[in-house]
């Protein structure tokens, strides 16, 4: 039997107390919540501060600010205040949060700077997704559904993260039930890509934009996302950032409010990889509470993973990477550098790759639709008595409605039939593959990263995605 | 023999009686094709029209998907088609029961 925390269990125990006086206790046990232990973070993720960056403390990266913290140069109530004046001063535009929990955060990391820091997410502020469950703090999903909902204990990703020491700062909007990029759940557009705040027609990526309008706008050291259908990878290659789609059942999505239980992904968007590697190895790993979660191979050490290695003043690989290219991906100027910069690093090589048979029947937009009974069911008693609550998102609960059992377990039996396709005839081939598309690999529950590759001419950033065979990480890659 | 296709009155019925047994009633969406001025949500009006595209697409698309048949099997006769391989939900993840 797993051993309860005194400090989880206390905080738990105010949480169902704040609940209950919520109307929340017909929720439900709380014994569901996360309490194990933490996971061990090597070296590699104490980074020495780029100089620019040590004058304000919200440029610094998880990674350096860890660092500060480590060597005594900077305490958690700093980096809180810090990131608190920026929202303070530039929230009203981004609308990255839908709560800021200032006065918790500061009670946090005062907390904080009393004890030894033994993971380089302590004291660290961080955004969380809205449609992770917070402790006694409301989680809305962006929905009328969920306007009042305030649950009693923490999704297990947000206990993982505070048992490791970070401090939520705040709830990000979202997608109106992780839908859509970020809007009011009537529709109407709220939150900004931070590269162009005085232009809301850019777009800042969904359904996780309030995490990434916060962490790209310097509002939060980093973030929680989930994806259903890009809303990792998309936000993260809009606002220059880098976000980690995991293999299905890395990350618990106990106490996540769901879209599609086959295809939720859980994981962080982040400044660079090795933020990246940080907030997954926090987040990840067996839950009892999610059976999705057990059984998967150890999580390898992605602290390493993400730490460049450099010989003879040039980046280079761990391991030789075949770096698999589909049809049409090389349709862009940016795109095309990319490639070549790729072609120009030791031990990798490009190899050309086709669709697999029926590709576009398979991953398109009729079997796609195969999600969308899990949508439907676990809402059907909303369905039954508030379908205006759903607002402007109602059309796709009631498609998942209609559709038949017959049909249903025809799209899980195509599921299986193209992830074969897609080991036998894309990973044969190569170790990692860019993607034209997060789709395909959202539907096989597949492992993604996105990551920045340039700007456009009128400095939007552009992204692209790399995935990978299941459980493999882009181990080879550098940072 | 070739099934007629419905026509929209017929989706229109069928698909308010899938509902209504599933306890869900349209008419609980405002008349019309005009949005809910508070919350949004389509008119009922519009979310038939998307309801009656989504049965002719996603289900007829999915409904009408032959899987291949076995290998070693004759494609011919049906029954090989009952020993296609197992409906997986998490086909990632179960990789792993596979190695």
């Amino acid at each position: 039997m797993t051993a309860v925390n005194r400090r989880v269990f206390l905080a738990r125990t105010a949480a169902i107390t704040a609940a209950a006086a919520a109307g929340a206790a017909a929720l439900p046990a709380a014994a569901s919540a996360w309490s194990g232990r933490t996971p061990k973070f090597g070296d590699g993720a104490y980074v020495k501060p780029r100089p620019e960056a040590i004058s304000d403390p919200t440029e610094l990266t998880v990674a350096e600010a860890a660092w500060m913290i480590r060597y005594g140069k900077l305490k958690p109530a700093d980096i809180v205040e810090a990131y608190l004046a920026r929202i303070g001063r530039f929230d009203g535009v981004y609308r990255a949060f839908n709560t800021v929990l200032a006065d918790e955060a500061r009670a946090a990391a005062k907390a904080a700077g009393r004890k030894r820091q033994t993971t380089p997410l302590h004291g660290i502020p961080l955004a969380i997704k809205d449609n992770y469950w917070t402790a006694g703090v409301r989680t809305t999903a962006n929905s009328f559904l969920f306007q009042d909902f305030v649950p009693p204990y923490d999704a297990t990703p947000v206990a993982k993260l505070r048992a490791s020491g970070a401090i939520v700062l705040g709830k990000t909007q979202m997608g109106p039930l992780a839908t859509t990029r970020a809007t009011t759940p009537d529709g109407r557009v709220t939150t900004v890509n931070a590269w162009t705040p005085g232009n809301p027609a850019t777009d800042p990526g969904g359904s996780s934009t309030g995490t990434a309008t916060s962490v790209a706008g310097r509002m939060a050291a980093s973030g929680t996302g989930t994806q259903t259908g890009g809303s990792i990878t998309a936000p993260s290659n809009a606002q220059n950032l880098t976000g980690l789609k995991p293999t299905m059942g890395r990350v618990s999505l106990a106490g996540i409010i769901p879209l599609s239980y086959t295809r939720d992904h859980p994981g962080p968007l982040a400044r660079d990889a090795k933020d990246a590697a940080i907030m997954l190895t926090a987040m990840a790993g067996e839950d009892p509470a999610d059976p999705r979660t057990q059984g998967l191979p150890p999580l390898p050490d992605l602290i390493e993973a993400a730490t460049p290695v450099v010989a003879k003043g040039r980046c280079r690989v761990r391991r030789r990477t075949r770096v698999g290219v589909l049809p049409g991906y090389a349709s862009t100027a940016t795109r095309q550098t990319f490639l070549s910069t790729l072609d120009g690093i030791t031990d990798v090589s490009l190899v050309d790759v086709a669709f697999p048979d029926q590709w576009d029947l398979l991953t398109g937009n009729d079997f796609n639709n195969v999600r969308l009974p899990e949508r439907s069911e676990p809402f059907l008693p909303y369905l039954r008595t508030d379908l205006r609550g759903f607002g402007v998102s109602v059309t796709g609960w009631l498609q998942g409605a209609l559709m038949g059992g017959t049909e249903f377990i025809t799209g899980q039996r195509a599921k299986l039939l193209l992830l074969e396709r897609v080991l036998d005839q894309i990973f044969e081939k190569c170790d990692v593959v860019v993607q034209t598309s997060p789709v395909p690999f959202d539907i096989l529950g597949l492992p993604e990263i996105g990551f920045p590759i340039g700007f456009t001419t009128t400095g939007v950033p552009v992204g692209t995605i790399l995935g990978g065979a299941p459980t493999r990480r882009t181990a080879s890659w550098p940072s | 023999m070739a099934v007629t296709p419905p026509t929209d009155a017929e989706l229109n019925t069928m698909i308010r009686a899938r509902l209504a047994s599933l306890g869900i009633d349209l008419d609980q969406l405002p008349a019309g094709t005009t949005a809910d001025p508070v919350t949004g949500s389509p008119g009922r009006d519009s979310v038939l029209a998307s309801l009656r595209s989504f049965v002719r697409g996603s289900v007829t698309a999915l409904a009408s998907f032959q899987m291949p048949a076995p290998a070693g099997s004759d494609p011919a006769h049906a029954a090989a088609l009952s020993q296609q391989p197992a409906p997986l939900l998490y086909p990632s993840i179960s990789t792993e029961w596979r190695r």
